[in-house]
C-alpha cells in the first residue's frame, strides 16, 4: 500500500471537492432487498398490483382473495394517497388488511412497506398482496421487494395505453388486461394491446379479464403460478 | 413525477454533508441521474432552485449529467445501449427489452440512478 505523505487541508475561505456517490434510488433498492429478505424468511410470497386508478387493481385483488384464500392464508397492503375506502372492501373477505396512506406522495416505497410488514405477523400468512398507489409513472422508480409485479389496464383507458407507459411494462411479469366487456364499446382490440405489452417486454404474460364477473381470474391465478 | 421530493432528498443529503465540512456555502452540486428513471431534468432544476432558497446552498450551480439505459443479455452476452424499435403503427420508436443481437430478453443494468456525484463547498 502507498503511504500518504501528507494530507492537504483547506484552510479558511478556501474551496473543498468533496465526492459524494450516494445514489438515492439505490437507497430504496437496499429497503427493496431488505423487506425480500424478510418475506423469504418467513416464506411469504408478494406480489405488487400497479396500474392506473379505475383500472380495477383493488376488484382485481378482491377476486385473487375470493379465489385463494383456502389455499393461501393472505394479507393484502393497501397504498392510497388518503382514505381506507379500498382497504375495507378488501378487509370484507375476512383477511389482514393494512391501509398504507402515503399523504402526497405518488408512489409506495420500500421504507413504507417495510413499516407495514412491521404491523402484519408474518409467519401467520403465506402470501401477500400489495396494491400501489393508482399510478402508471412513479411506482416503476421503486421497487418495493416483492417477488412478482403485476400491472392492471383496462381498456377503458383507450387504445394507445401501453405505447404510451411503456416504462412500466418492463418490470411487470403478468400484465392483466381487465374490462375486456367493454373492449367492442370502446374500440379497443384486446389483441393489438397484448402485442404492445409483448414487443416491449418479451418475457412478460399477458391476461384478458373481466374481473367484476371472475372471468380470466383462474388464468391470473396461473400466470402468478400460485 | 416525484422530482419534488427526491429534489428534497438531494438538499438534505447536500446540506448534511456540507454541515460535517463547517462550510460557509455550497457552490456546485454535481447529479448524475439516468434516463430510465422518472425524474424529469427541468422539474429538479425548478424544485432545486426552490429548495436551496435561504440556505447556504443558495446561488449555487446545479449540473446535470444525463446517463443512457444500459442493458444485458443473460443469453449471448450482449451489453450496450438501451433499444428502442420503430414503431410504424404509432409513428414512435418503442423501448423494448428484445436482445438486439440474439433476439431474447435482455435485462436493465444501467440508467436508473439518481447520483449525488460531488460537491463543492466553501469552508
Amino acid at each position: 500500500m502507498a503511504r500518504l505523505k501528507e494530507v492537504v487541508k483547506a484552510g479558511e475561505g478556501e474551496i473543498y471537492d468533496i465526492e459524494l456517490e450516494a445514489d438515492l434510488l439505490k437507497a430504496n433498492e437496499e429497503l427493496a432487498r431488505k423487506n425480500r429478505d424478510l418475506l423469504k424468511k418467513h416464506g411469504v410470497r408478494a406480489i405488487d398490483v400497479m396500474g392506473a386508478i379505475g383500472s380495477g387493481k383493488t376488484t382485481l385483488i378482491e377476486k385473487l382473495v375470493q379465489e385463494l384464500k383456502k389455499k393461501y392464508r393472505i394479507a393484502v397492503f393497501k397504498g392510497d394517497l388518503t382514505t381506507t375506502i379500498d382497504a375495507e372492501l378488501i378487509g370484507r373477505h375476512g383477511v389482514e388488511t393494512v391501509a398504507i396512506n402515503t399523504g402526497k406522495e405518488c408512489h409506495l416505497d420500500a421504507n413504507l412497506v417495510g413499516k407495514a410488514l412491521q404491523k402484519i405477523n408474518l409467519d401467520g400468512i403465506d402470501l401477500l398482496f400489495i396494491e400501489n398507489v393508482g399510478n402508471l409513472i412513479c411506482p416503476a422508480d421503486f421497487p418495493l421487494g416483492s417477488e412478482k409485479r403485476v400491472v392492471v389496464v383496462s381498456v377503458t383507458e383507450g387504445p394507445y395505453m401501453v405505447v404510451k407507459h411503456p416504462f412500466i411494462f418492463m418490470d411487470a411479469d403478468v400484465v392483466v388486461v381487465n374490462k375486456k366487456d367493454l373492449a367492442q364499446a370502446m374500440g379497443v382490440d384486446i389483441k393489438k394491446l397484448t402485442a404492445d405489452v409483448e414487443e416491449i417486454n418479451p418475457n412478460v404474460k399477458v391476461v384478458a379479464t373481466h374481473s367484476r364477473s371472475g372471468e380470466g381470474i383462474k388464468e391470473v391465478v396461473h400466470a402468478l403460478g400460485l | 413525477m416525484h422530482e419534488f421530493s427526491m429534489t428534497t432528498q438531494i438538499v438534505e443529503n447536500v446540506l448534511r454533508e456540507a454541515e460535517k465540512h463547517n462550510a460557509k456555502k455550497v457552490t456546485e452540486v454535481h447529479l448524475a441521474i439516468g434516463k430510465l428513471t422518472f425524474l424529469g431534468i427541468e422539474q429538479v432544476r425548478f424544485s432545486y432552485n426552490i429548495l436551496v432558497e435561504g440556505t447556504i446552498m443558495e446561488g449555487s450551480k446545479l449540473y446535470i449529467e444525463e446517463k443512457n439505459g444500459v442493458v444485458e443479455c443473460s443469453s449471448c452476452g450482449y451489453e450496450g445501449d438501451f433499444m428502442y424499435e420503430d414503431n410504424p403503427a404509432y409513428h414512435v420508436p418503442t423501448p423494448t427489452l428484445r436482445c438486439p443481437r440474439c433476439g431474447g430478453v435482455v435485462g436493465i443494468v444501467g440508467g436508473r440512478e439518481c447520483t449525488i456525484k460531488s460537491i463543492k463547498l466553501v469552508v
